[in-house]
């Protein structure tokens, strides 16, 4: 089949994201809190950088242009995964949020008519089990401590709302096609879910607002943006033709 | 050119032989990375099973792979299948007693639990989920107290 142009919109938006946190995670390395962190956390790098690669090649051959070539205008990745969270914190919050979104984004489009990204989405799915398990497992032990709440609980409140543009993209058209088999509202609605649950366990009662707070999807970069574009593009800059 | 039966052989062993980046005594082959390699008139396509779709090294092998095939005079494409997933049982039998004998490496067993590549015992202890690469994590042997690699399997958690 010939994907539609919404379909392509879709990948491209989740390639980005998935681009995006690949690259903050990847800033822990040697930094992170232990030793054991620190090696989880640039694992889950380097799975969602092979994740954002299976997805920019479902679009393009030149997956370096795709990735790090474009204008800022012409990136689609939501708010939330170009984050710096430079603060452990906020770095272990958002890999939760990312995480639980991921595994219903990915969810939905693991019987996809597009057969090549029904694949890269059982694939990747596969992959995705145990950063789930372990951002939940590491944040469910520090919200159980007086201290851990104390410093997560704004972070959760600040973050969780960013992460409805995880589910704003356009499905018109997507379902019909047998694209996607669960539509973007109805994604949306099985994360907040999942969200509010989670950390109600822990009386933290998040407030999603009324819709999403940023526009990533339309063009609109976030501060963070471009120093985070800076460093995934070091190299290129300096020789656009290396080889790696 | 027209591609004879004989050349795909050739190709094939060739490309069979390539030895993996990370354990330089294994081949592709024996590690359930060499899926196929096929052949219309004119062209061979060899096809790939990445072990996961991050994995760094892809791109060495990759060319690796062309390399082998260039020094028989034969110019291959190479194809990353996205189906079937790569699982730690696509490893031959002789190549994980290698990797348990040399590299004190186990790998996750479809059933039953785990076995220590040291002293055999079936007492291992997570440790940490993910070790020097991401493909493998790491435990501690009760048994023989020994630290240990295990090669991962996406689909199951380790027993």
């Amino acid at each position: 089949m010939v994907p539609s142009e919404e379909a392509r919109k879709l990948v491209l938006s989740f390639a980005d994201d998935e681009l995006c946190v690949g690259q903050n995670h990847s800033w822990w390395i040697a930094i992170g809190p232990f030793l054991e962190e620190d090696l989880a956390f640039t694992s889950i790098a380097q799975d969602e950088l092979g994740h954002a690669r299976a997805l920019y090649s479902l679009l393009t051959d030149d997956i370096d242009h795709l990735a790090y070539g474009r204008n800022h205008s012409e990136y689609r990745s939501a708010h939330i995964a170009e984050f710096l969270c430079h603060d452990w914190s906020s770095a272990l919050v958002r890999h939760v949020l990312h995480d639980m979104a991921e595994q219903i984004r990915w969810s939905a489009l693991t019987n996809s008519s597009w057969t090549a990204l029904g694949e890269t989405a059982q694939r990747a799915l596969a992959e995705e089990n145990f950063h789930i398990q372990h951002g939940l497992s590491l944040l469910r032990r520090l919200l159980s401590s007086d201290e851990g709440q104390k410093r997560l609980e704004p972070i959760v409140l600040s973050l969780a709302p960013y992460g409805r543009e995880y589910f704003a993209d356009c499905d018109e058209g997507l379902i019909d096609d047998g694209l996607l088999t669960i539509s973007m509202a109805d994604q949306e609605r099985m994360w907040v879910d999942q969200v509010l649950e989670t950390f109600d366990d822990f009386n933290i009662s998040v407030d999603m607002g009324e819709e999403t707070q940023s526009s990533g999807r339309s063009g609109i970069r976030s501060d963070d943006f471009a120093t985070l574009h800076d460093e995934m593009t070091a190299v290129i800059q300096i020789d656009p033709n290396a080889q790696w | 050119m027209t591609i004879t039966q004989s050349d795909l052989e050739t190709v094939r062993s060739a490309v069979a032989s390539v030895k993996d980046p990370e354990y330089p005594d294994l081949t592709i082959e024996q590690l359930g990375i060499l899926e196929n390699v096929v052949a219309d008139a004119s062209s061979i396509r060899v096809d790939l099973v990445p072990t996961i779709l991050g994995c760094p090294a892809l791109s060495t092998i990759e060319q690796d792979v062309k390399a082998a095939a260039r020094r028989l005079g034969h110019e291959v494409a190479v194809q990353f299948c996205r189906s079937p997933v790569w699982t730690p049982d696509r490893i031959t039998k002789d190549a994980q007693h290698i990797l348990a004998n040399e590299y004190t490496i186990a790998i996750t067993p479809r059933l039953g639990r785990t076995q220590c590549p040291v002293c055999g015992g079936r007492s291992l202890e997570k440790r940490s989920d993910v070790g020097p690469t991401a493909c493998r994590s790491v435990h501690w042997c009760a048994e023989c107290r020994n630290p240990v690699e295990v090669v991962r399997s996406r689909e199951a958690p380790v027993q």
